[in-house]
């Protein structure tokens, strides 16, 4: 009797005990953790961006029926010629984009040294970027609107109304005011980046090259700008999706108007005032295309020209490296005796 | 141990059932509309009074939510104390209701945006009433009817005209109103020459004023009721010009002129749609293009609510002027709220139509039938009011998928694309019609429609 007994109070069941096993407790920890962001991702990137897909091929609104076309709109995306003229609008963007990164650079390279108020500095950068896009839209809308807030800070400078163009109208100054709020807004986060990968170079190599007879132009780019490149190279191939898919300023200040609309802003149109959905999917997943094709050819190019530029070795200490490993390869090869 | 994972596995299950309650309240009550009335058979103040319900309006009025609206609101409630209605302004209008109305839970009262297809009414809309009926009883009601059932009332309705300041007009020494597209642009150079005000102000940068041009299209260029909704989708080339000064061409002739002849604002892409409310009051705007609406606002807009004037669009048709009267946008009640909230609904615009102060607030012409025009149309004398007729059975959604195929006559960007013509001088308005002329005729043959001579 007391055998039996014994043996119920020993004997779980299997189940339970797998389940309690460190092995599977550790899966089901992670397994919860991971479920709610993923079935987020699932729900409102990967399933939309498969129906985009899907409606791309067809030719339909919001509301009503859709009818199946083929590959129709993809070329009806390259016969049109202000969807690709609006690409080279983006070039305005892309050179925004190279002043932002020497801007932030230049700021952040100030800060690593002791400043007084960096606290104050770092934050009064960093400000513009967590206004929201529209608002910073809606600032500049006033900002350059005629004899507004650009205008009479220039004539209090002494300029006559007459000389200064017109920000928002004239072709040659209206893309570059554009790109200049997305500067302002965009300018101080990357500087808060590098000031933070800046932080982690050693700083007794500082007192180092100083002893030497380094200045900080010296120190910038021999010490600092070697150890933070694969910030750099992430910032700009960043900068090209993000210069490709400019959307905000465009849209909110001038409507895409005035020879300023970008491919976003065209698209935009196409989907909400034409009811095109279907051109406008074919529209995005061909600038998918383009991003992809782009971020591709910028590796490439930073792979030969710096050597791998994910790392954070100097071109020299790179070639060394794959030197010493093809020294060693062969050893190993012919046996241990050099040849 | 044991004890904090069952809380907490009891606690995960009952937050997971409260979220599959909320969600199953809403599914089980989409009701058939087969038991909510038609709006002509019920009376406002007699039926229904123990009803009790909450319903939502969305409206693009966000002015006037929190004012005026809900000045209307107490109103209805002394009538029925126990229907609570809540508005939602909602700034970017169009866009937003498109979205939402994909979704049946979007709240009951809204106005039907442009986007939505007549023969998309009967998934959204509760069917108010049959269209021979509700005809005799309110104006424009042809506009949101399909298959002979009404969908839509309008809340009122505006006629196309042009607004302009009296005082302004007559400083410039300017007698008589003009009646031809050439007659304006002289008046306008006139004001520019003896004031010092804006003689036509575009708005340009508000996006919506310029799709306001195309509302002149119909009988405003043609005096003819067909024209629009039947006779545009079939024309051959309509922008052509025509010796007479007329048509769609006379339309787009006005504003290009204007801005090549640097009779607007200096820089068309920084006006501000608010302050020129204030200004065409103060007499520092000569006159803007915008349906009757817009009269009462730029009477509240200052200090000289008498100086504001009504004219109708500058374009004879045989020496004669037209008018369009047509419904502002129209309400409509939600297909899939519960029909107690339908009924409830109905009852709110109802009253909203029939018994409120709305048309005189905002000096529209009444949705009832038979009731005095608005002072804003005082000046219409001789001035020929007329309403789109329906389109032919069958051919209800043509003209709207025609004018988007083309991406004519779509919005506000094709006569923005007039304006930047006009003002960086690089397309002449001959050479932009003819694209257009193209354009149209391409969307005809793509959505088979006839084309006439």
């Amino acid at each position: 009797m007391s055998e039996s007994k014994a043996k119920n109070l020993e004997v779980k069941t299997p189940f339970r005990t797998w389940i309690r096993s460190r092995k599977i407790q550790k899966r089901l920890l992670i397994f919860s953790f991971m479920f709610l962001p993923l079935f987020l991702l699932l729900v409102f990137t990967y399933i939309p961006f498969v129906k985009m897909i899907q409606f791309s091929f067809y030719d339909m609104k919001y509301l009503g029926t859709r009818t199946y076309v083929g590959l129709k709109n993809y070329i009806e995306v390259f016969q049109r010629p202000e969807i690709f003229g609006s690409l080279l609008v983006s070039l305005y963007y892309m050179g925004g984009a190279l002043i932002q990164l020497a801007l932030a650079l230049f700021f952040a390279t100030l800060m690593v040294f002791k400043v007084k108020g960096e606290a104050v500095f770092k934050g009064a950068m960093f400000f513009p970027y967590l206004i929201c896009g529209i608002a910073v839209g809606f600032i500049f809308k006033f900002f350059y609107a005629r004899g507004y807030v650009l205008d009479s800070i220039l004539q209090a400078f002494g300029m006559r109304l007459e000389d200064i163009p017109m920000w928002l109208q004239d072709k040659s100054v209206n893309n570059p005011a554009l790109v200049a709020t997305s500067i302002w807004r965009y300018t101080g986060q990357n500087m808060i980046l590098f000031l933070g990968a800046m932080m982690s170079v050693d700083s007794e190599l500082y007192e180092a090259a100083a002893l030497d007879g380094a200045n900080k132009w010296h120190l910038f780019r021999y010490i600092i700008l070697p150890s933070i490149k694969s910030i750099i190279v992430l910032n700009l191939i960043l900068s090209i999706s993000g210069s490709l898919s400019a959307f905000e300023p465009p849209y909110v200040i001038t409507n895409g108007q005035m020879g300023t609309g970008t491919y976003f802003v065209i698209m935009n149109r196409l989907a909400h005032e034409n009811q095109k959905v279907g051109l406008a999917c074919a529209m995005a997943l061909i600038l998918l295309a383009i991003i992809i094709v782009c971020t591709i050819a910028q590796k490439l190019f930073f792979k030969y020209v710096f050597d791998d530029g994910t790392s954070d070795e100097s071109k020299a200490a790179v070639r060394r490296r794959k030197k010493a490993e093809k020294e060693q390869k062969k050893l190993m090869r012919n046996g241990g005796v050099i040849s | 141990m044991k004890s904090k994972k069952l809380i907490s596995i009891a606690l995960a299950a009952v937050m997971t059932l409260s979220l599959s309650a909320c969600g199953g309240s809403k599914g089980t009550t989409s009701s058939s509309s087969s038991d909510v009335p038609t709006i002509d058979q019920i009376n406002v103040g007699t039926d229904y009074k123990d009803l009790t319900a909450s319903i939502k309006v969305l409206t693009n009025r966000t002015d006037i939510v929190d004012t005026t609206y809900k000045k209307y609101v107490e109103e209805f409630q002394k009538l029925y104390p126990n229907i609570t209605v809540t508005y939602e302004g909602i700034t970017d209008y169009e866009e937003s209701l498109t979205l939402r109305l994909t979704n049946g839970d979007w709240g009951d009262i809204c106005n039907i945006p442009t986007t939505v297809d007549k023969s998309e009414f009967e998934n959204y809309f509760t069917p108010l009433g049959d269209y021979d009926t509700l005809n005799g009883t309110y104006n424009f009601v042809t506009e949101k009817t399909y298959n002979k059932t009404v969908y839509g009332i309008p809340n009122g309705g505006t006629a196309g005209g042009v607004a302009y300041n009296k005082k302004v007009w007559a400083a410039a020494g300017i007698t008589t109103l003009p009646k031809t597209p050439d007659e304006f642009l002289a008046d306008l150079k006139l004001i520019k020459e003896k004031t010092s005000a804006v003689p036509l102000y575009t708005n340009f940068a508000a996006g919506w004023t310029m799709g306001a041009w195309n509302d002149y299209v119909g009988i405003a260029s043609n005096g003819d009721p067909d024209y629009k909704n039947n006779i545009l989708l079939h024309t051959k080339d309509p922008f052509t010009k025509n010796s007479e000064m007329s048509g769609p061409y006379a339309v787009y002739y006005t504003l290009y002129n204007a801005v090549a002849d640097k009779l607007v604002e200096d820089d068309p892409a920084s006006s501000d749609w608010e302050s020129s409310k204030r200004m065409i009051n103060n007499g520092e705007i000569g006159a803007m293009v915008l349906g009757s609406w817009s009269v009462q606002q730029f009477k509240e807009a200052g200090n000289n609510p008498d100086d504001i004037g009504y004219m109708p669009f500058p374009i004879s048709v045989k020496g004669k002027q037209y008018a369009a009267a047509g419904g502002n946008y129209a309400y409509a009640i939600n297909k899939n709220a519960s029909s107690d909230n339908q009924i409830a609904s109905m009852l709110y615009m109802k009253w909203l139509l029939e018994d409120s102060s709305i048309f005189s607030d905002e000096g529209s012409i009444p949705a009832l039938k038979g009731s005095k025009l608005p002072d804003s149309l005082s000046e219409f004398n001789g001035v020929e009011l007329l309403s789109d007729n329906p389109a032919k059975e069958g051919e209800e959604n043509l003209y709207d998928d025609i004018r988007n195929t083309a991406e004519v006559l779509s919005g506000d960007y094709p006569v923005g694309e007039v304006l930047e013509s006009a003002l960086y001088n690089n397309k002449s308005l001959d050479d932009l019609m003819n694209e257009w002329n193209q354009k149209w005729t391409s969307a005809q043959e793509s959505c088979g429609a006839e084309i006439n001579n």
